[in-house]
């Protein structure tokens, strides 16, 4: 099967543009017979929205431009990021997973980076779940940004059967040295290999480019196989268009070699866990 | 501190290009004073945007600085960029005569809003973005006139520590005689940078790394091995500083207000 990366430059807060944006990468994705396109985070309304953010919110089952993306769904699978008003006046970072006509899973941002530069926390309703859904394709599951970088997020997809894992990303670059990248950009590019390899998933990472309010989005989109092993890397700054074939028959020989999968025991994290949170309440 | 050249260069000409676009500019006017700053940015902005959308004014006193004049023209004719030199002298004279003061500060000040005001004013006749050219040393330490060189559009070099442009300055091919300059504010002659603050840039800058950056404290800076009074300076510089890196604050009356909780992103609709 394969997979498309959309490294885009959202326009910050203007949906009609973004949607427009949307419609061409899609089409261009589905003329290279792409099975999965992947969007970054937020990548209908832009990142850093401030107040803004109430005024680009989508309520998904009756919105028009939703109605449009269902339809296009039925020739190609695609994932984007967007507001989300779930509830009235609750607005949540967002990524919705479009395939066959429909909306196979919505997964809401879960851990909100509300520090230094990052104020998401003031303004977003924070995910309640973290989970997996079928897809024609293979068993998915999907994370937002920060999401990833708690690893407790990708294992619970991982013990959730994952094949393939998602990360939709607006990650700014920061940290400059010799190197020909972000410092920030190697820390992704570290999560990636070693979640990959440890649970034996394909790992998709999209990210965003382009400057909001002066900070830079640093791309380098990428893809590893369950081995850990780099498949493709879109170029760091600039918008970019990735294609990569990927083959799922992968998981089967890697999970025989490793068998991490099956000798996993969420049982027994459970209750460990269980009695972690227990002591700390007490 | 060490930067790669290619990589900061591709960040910063990205970024001017993005702005300028986002705002709906073509071109970009700043201010060349023959120095290292002001000629990295000009050599930014041309790479970013071709020679002829970048207006280069250099902009002397009297007399003075005979020499930067002429590194100024040599950079803006080496670049091939629009270069136009104004006499500021009969505007900050006018003034002076009727205000008299011996304050070399408060004179300098003066010549340093004046240039603003200029610039301004071509932004507008040229439809062009003011470029500052700033950088993150003199931010932190307020080493800067407020409303004068620290004012314009977009600030390209503001993340960047004196020494680091130096290094960028370097990569991009800035004229030896301008990387080697001692750097001065030009508010007299003799005024040097460090001369004034009492500390070499390569020092300031380690100790600014350390404490912004780093966020190590007073005390682990110290330990690593510089002068307390050193450290203490530079803190103390950096804190009252602040109301240059901030707008004015805002008695809050209302339920929403400007500057507290009226919270737009600064790319709004762009």
């Amino acid at each position: 099967m394969k997979i498309g990366i959309a490294q885009i430059s959202p326009h910050l807060g203007n949906v009609k543009r973004n949607f427009e944006l949307h419609l061409d990468y899609i089409e261009k994705a589905r003329k290279n017979k792409v099975d999965i396109l992947i969007f970054p985070e937020l990548s209908l309304t832009g990142y850093n929205l401030k107040d803004l953010v109430e005024e680009v919110a989508i309520i998904p089952i009756n919105d028009s431009y939703f109605r449009k993306f269902k339809s296009l769904s039925r020739n190609i699978s695609f994932v984007l990021g967007f507001v989300e008003e779930k509830e009235k006046g609750l607005f949540y970072n967002s990524a919705a997973f479009f395939s066959g006509g429909e909306i196979l899973h919505i997964h809401r941002k879960v851990f909100l980076p509300t520090s230094g530069m990052f104020e998401e926390g003031k303004f977003f309703a924070q995910g309640k779940n973290i989970k997996t859904f079928n897809t024609p394709f293979s068993k998915v599951g999907m994370m937002i940004c920060r999401d990833f970088l708690h690893y407790g997020a990708s294992y619970l997809l991982f013990a959730g059967g994952a094949e393939i894992m998602i990360v939709l990303s607006a990650a700014p670059g920061r940290g400059v040295s010799k190197n020909e990248s972000f410092e920030t950009s190697q820390m992704w590019e570290l999560m990636g290999e070693t979640i990959s390899r440890f649970s034996t998933v394909f790992l998709v990472y999209g990210n965003r480019v382009g400057f909001e309010n002066g900070a830079v989005f640093s791309g380098g989109s990428f893809i590893y196989d369950p081995w850990g092993k780099l498949l493709t890397k879109a170029a760091y700054l600039e918008p970019d268009f990735i294609l990569q074939e990927i083959d799922m028959h992968e998981i089967r020989k890697v999970r025989k070699r490793w068998p991490y999968k099956r000798d996993d025991k969420p049982e027994i994290i459970l209750e460990a866990l269980k009695r972690i949170v227990r002591e700390y309440e007490d | 501190m060490k930067i790669n050249g290619p990589f900061v260069e591709k960040i910063l000409t990205r970024f001017i290009r993005e702005e300028l676009s986002k705002f709906n500019y073509k071109k970009a006017v700043l201010g060349l004073s023959g120095g290292l700053d002001s000629s990295v940015c000009a050599f930014l902005a041309t790479k970013a945007l071709g020679p002829k959308n970048v207006i280069a004014l250099i902009m002397p006193y009297q007399k003075m600085f005979h020499q930067d004049v002429k590194d100024a023209q040599n950079a803006a004719t080496l670049l091939k960029i629009q270069w136009k030199i104004i006499d500021i002298t009969p505007m900050v004279d006018a003034y002076f005569s009727k205000y008299p003061t011996e304050d070399k500060i408060i004179k300098g000040n003066k010549m340093a809003r004046e240039r603003m005001s200029i610039l301004y004013d071509f932004s507008a006749r040229e439809k062009a973005i003011v470029l500052g050219t700033s950088n993150k040393t003199e931010l932190l330490l307020g080493y800067g006139t407020i409303y004068g060189d620290t004012a314009c559009g977009i600030n390209p070099l503001g993340d960047l520590y004196k020494t680091q442009i130096k290094q960028l300055g370097q990569y991009l091919g800035v004229p030896e005689n301008i990387l080697k300059k001692v750097p001065s504010a030009g508010f007299w002659t003799g005024q040097t940078d460090e001369g004034e603050l009492g500390l070499t840039y390569e020092e300031a800058d380690k100790i600014l790394f350390m404490l912004v950056d780093q966020m190590v404290s007073k005390k682990e800076v110290i330990g690593a091995g510089y002068k307390k009074e050193t450290v203490g300076k530079i803190i103390n510089l950096i804190k009252k500083s602040e109301f240059k890196r901030k707008m004015p604050p805002i008695p809050k009356i209302s339920a929403r207000t400007v500057g507290h909780d009226f919270l737009y992103p600064y790319d709004w609709d762009k």
